[in-house]
């Protein structure tokens, strides 16, 4: 049974990667721009340069023949080279991808932490607690993250200084002194709907009629909390954590620029400006299967915290 | 899914774009101006270098626009590029901060006009301690016009017939015709030597973050991580006894595309350094006690280009008449926060590396390019052209660009003239250099561009020669052409300039670009630094061999 559904899911994922890979090839050669314009600066190059590189890197191929290059490397491990390094996408990968993986890590428990904290504390204690978590995520809502990013810069590491401007670090105390700002820029609008979703599920759970029979059977409320509430709210928590958690990968583009972060999603946008297509492929499959594999980590969640729902299937 | 990630990416794209071209060319924002604001003089102000350092420093950041590409120097083209391989590697001629061509890896002799007589110098070595030979001379510049590589810098060699080694320690480069003008290149990018035998064992991976680099500069690659930077180390065996071993013990290039956090890392010292034009948050620096900024020599020029000849600006009257009409103090202060000069020709005056004399009493009887309406009205009546309309191609996304619109814009409509604007994205903008069919519909488009070199006539010709790189309307004049072919087969400095001059005056006259402003050189450097090279030609030559600490 988990099999079947374990092979179903890694089915979508090859046929989500193909299709994902065949759009954003596709959309990123109809876009106007030359990636060999990109290496000049806006200056004008010899003609015999732009023959030379468009022949090196089949740009001057039909769409078809390009996508079939790429695609037939691909299968073989070959992620291409990039036309602005003249390096392996692999290995350009490789060196960036723990700086996202770190930096989405960091904001996830800073998200999972606080958001679920604040949401199942306002959800349980109505009054003052719950119409400040209220108002703080109201306002933390509606800060995007580049907002976030340039108010923290400002306040913590150019006023106060006590985290860096930029850069990643060097071991793993600096890493985390380095990483603290980002991730909080990049967790601060999350967190809130986090909170605001728990809070709501809590709040919808806790007026449940066999709540209110538990409570009047004399359950204690730490017993009743644990088992009728949290367990049963526990469901549209994960959904929003896991999709939550999920757009965190794209958002990071914008964090990492702008703490000079080398992270992926950096690099997605520098590439994907300079037209360099082998590395915006390459990159792109990484995240569509971080994010697949995400998804699944939440169906297997769901079966695990209500054996009713079965595999594939959310409830919610 | 898919969709998702990338609509993201769009949206990121636009931002980013904006602060690529911030860091680069300034923002629009209008601010109060420190400073000089506009002054006319050519030099007034303005340094080419710092006083050398004087304290050992572990180490320091410097900041790039954006990440550094290639350190191959037949492809740097742009600054990031250029900036790292100048700090690295040495070229057969050395451009001084003031502009002037002098010895380099090797000293030059001209016994006859077609015939250029290279001399290494003996004590040249590379990183690893080999000698410079007539070889490596060779092969670096014959990688050049190596059609199998398509390298940027082919053009450059044009009236080459032959390079060959002719002594032990001497190359000759033989001319089809004279050609004044290759020195300066091979003062340049064109010019850099790298060893042979590594590059050839190297291959395609040359200049790579996958292979590496060897040359002879004071400081040696120790490392380049594409996204971290490129770190280069004090050489401890720079075969050069005339230069001082360098005081900062490693540098290190980052690109750092976001202007506010370049302007922040300065300030929190997490970034030491950085050469830049035209910086919006410039007045925020220059008060800031952490930082000091030094005005230098600019070889670039902000202009308009005038792409369409058959258009309404294809009559010299109307484009006297716009660029009469225009407010280049408004430039001035709102895009360069008063780091710019009133122009009086297409070049900047930082470019007179030689003749320097000669360029200076022809450039003060140029007149400075200020407003005057009255004139330009006059001229647009002459022309006939009240009530047409001009196209011009820009990017909203690009705030520099998008300012300097406005005030063509104005300028326009303030003659009679009415305006259309052809916007694109910043992504788009390089379009209009490269894709005629870009240009197809508009009458021009906005720029900031430079030559290889310290010489009018480098970032000239392009514009004016028939078939020249950038001579987008197939603009000629016949007397100005001659002027300039002349001035390239002329030995004698002080007459080439003055032919060159003539050929700016002209120019200047006709406008074949129209000259916005012209941008001085930023360098920002921390207190506790000093001595990096403050004109433009940190572009082309070693700019941090006497960079230290200070007091």
């Amino acid at each position: 049974m988990r099999l079947a559904f374990l092979g179903r899911r890694l089915a979508m994922l090859v046929a989500s990667l193909l299709v994902a890979s065949f759009v954003i090839f596709g959309a990123l050669y109809l876009a106007p721009g030359n990636p060999i314009a990109a290496l000049s600066g806006g200056r004008s190059l010899p003609p015999s340069s732009i023959r030379v590189l468009e022949a090196r890197y089949h740009l001057n191929q039909p769409f078809l023949t390009q996508y079939w290059y790429w695609l037939s490397n691909a299968l073989h491990g070959n992620l291409g080279i990039s036309i602005t390094l003249r390096e392996n996408v692999s290995s350009l990968i490789e060196s960036r991808i723990w700086t996202t993986a770190g930096l989405v890590l960091y904001a996830s428990v800073i998200i999972l932490v606080l958001g679920i904290g604040l949401g199942v504390l306002a959800g349980l204690r109505p009054g003052i607690v719950d119409t400040s978590a209220l108002v703080t995520s109201a306002i933390s809502a509606a800060i995007p993250s580049f907002v976030a990013a340039i108010l923290l810069i400002t306040l913590f590491a150019v006023k106060l200084r006590w985290f860096p401007v930029l850069g990643n670090g060097t071991d793993f105390v600096s890493n985390l002194r380095h990483f603290t700002l980002p991730a909080v820029a990049l967790a601060i609008s999350s967190l809130a709907i986090v909170a605001r979703v728990t809070r709501a599920a809590i709040r919808e759970e806790a007026d449940r009629e066999h709540v209110q029979t538990a409570t009047s059977r004399g359950i204690p409320r730490r017993q009743l909390i644990r088992r009728h509430i949290l367990r049963n709210a526990a469901i549209p928590i994960t959904t929003i954590s896991g999709i939550t958690i999920a757009s965190l990968i794209a958002v990071a583009a914008v964090v990492e620029t702008a703490f000079g972060l080398n992270g992926l999603g950096a690099y997605l946008v520098a590439a994907a400006q300079s037209k360099d297509l082998a590395v915006v492929q390459g990159i792109s499959l990484v995240l569509v299967t971080a994010f697949v594999v995400i998804n699944v980590a939440i169906d297997l969640a769901y079966a695990a915290l209500d054996p009713r729902v079965s595999q594939g299937r959310r409830a919610g | 899914m898919g969709s998702k990630t990338s609509r993201h990416v769009a949206m990121t794209l636009a931002t980013t774009v904006v602060t690529v071209s911030l860091a680069i060319a300034g923002c629009g924002r209008s601010a109060s101006s420190g400073g000089s604001n506009g002054d006319v003089s050519p030099t007034k102000g303005l340094v080419a270098t710092t006083p050398a350092g004087t304290k050992t420093v572990p180490s320091a950041i410097w900041a790039v626009y954006r990440d550094v590409n290639s350190l191959d120097p037949i492809f740097a083209f742009d600054y990031p590029e250029n900036t790292a391989v100048s700090l690295l590697c040495e070229s057969l001629l050395k451009q001084s901060p003031d502009g002037s061509i002098g010895p380099g890896l090797a000293t030059l002799a001209t016994p006859s006009p077609t015939k250029l007589v290279f001399t290494i110098n003996s004590a040249a070595k590379f990183w690893d301690g080999h000698p410079v030979t007539p070889a490596d001379v060779v092969y670096s510049l014959d990688r050049n016009t190596d059609a199998k590589l398509g390298g940027f810098y082919s053009l450059v060699f044009s009236r080459v017939s032959s390079i060959a080694a002719t002594g032990s320690d001497q190359v000759t480069i033989t001319l089809k015709q004279p050609d004044y003008w290759l020195p300066g290149e091979l003062a340049s990018m064109p010019g850099i030597i790298i060893e042979k035998a590594f590059a050839t064992k190297q291959g395609k991976n040359y200049g790579t973050p996958a292979g590496s680099i060897m040359c002879t500069g004071a400081y040696k690659l120790k490392s380049w991580t594409p996204g971290v930077g490129v770190t280069a180390v004090a050489s401890t065996s720079y075969w050069n006894s005339a230069v001082k071993p360098p005081l900062v013990q490693q540098i290190t290039l980052k690109g750092v595309p976001d202007t506010t956090t370049f302007t922040s890392g300065l300030i929190t010292g997490a970034i030491q350094g950085g050469y830049t034009m035209g910086l919006s948050t410039l007045p925020q620096l220059k008060s800031n006690p952490a930082v000091k900024v030094y005005q230098g020599p600019g070889w670039a020029t902000d202009a308009f280009i005038v792409s369409n000849s058959k258009g309404v600006l294809g009559n010299e009257k109307v484009r006297q008449a716009l660029s009469l009409a225009l407010n280049r103090q408004a430039i001035i202060s709102s895009v360069y926060k008063g780091a710019a000069l009133m122009p009086r020709w297409i070049a900047n005056p930082g470019t007179f590396g030689y003749g320097e004399t000669t360029f200076i009493r022809a450039y003060d009887k140029s007149p400075v390019m200020t407003q005057d309406m009255a004139k330009a009205r006059k001229l647009i009546k002459e022309a006939g052209a009240q009530g047409q309309t001009i196209t011009i191609g820009t990017s909203s996304q690009l705030s520099n660009i998008a300012a300097v619109t406005g005030a063509y814009q104005q300028a326009a409509q303030a003659i009679g003239l009415k305006t259309k604007l052809d916007s694109v994205s910043a992504q788009n903008y390089i379009n209009f250099f490269i894709d005629p069919k870009a240009r197809a519909g508009i009458d021009g488009f906005l720029t900031l561009n430079y030559g290889d070199y310290a010489d009018p006539a480098a970032l000239l010709t392009t514009i004016v020669l028939p078939g020249g790189s950038q001579n987008y309307d197939n603009f000629s004049d016949p007397a100005m052409t001659a002027l300039l072919e002349k001035a390239r087969g002329t030995a004698d400095p002080d007459k080439r300039a003055a032919l060159v001059a003539q050929a700016e005056a002209r120019a200047a006259v006709e406008l074949p670009w129209i000259p916005d402003v012209q941008p001085t050189n930023i360098t920002i450097m921390s207190k506790g630094l000093s001595g990096a090279t403050t004109s433009f030609a940190y572009m082309f030559a070693p700019w941090a061999n006497t960079l230290g600490g200070t007091g």
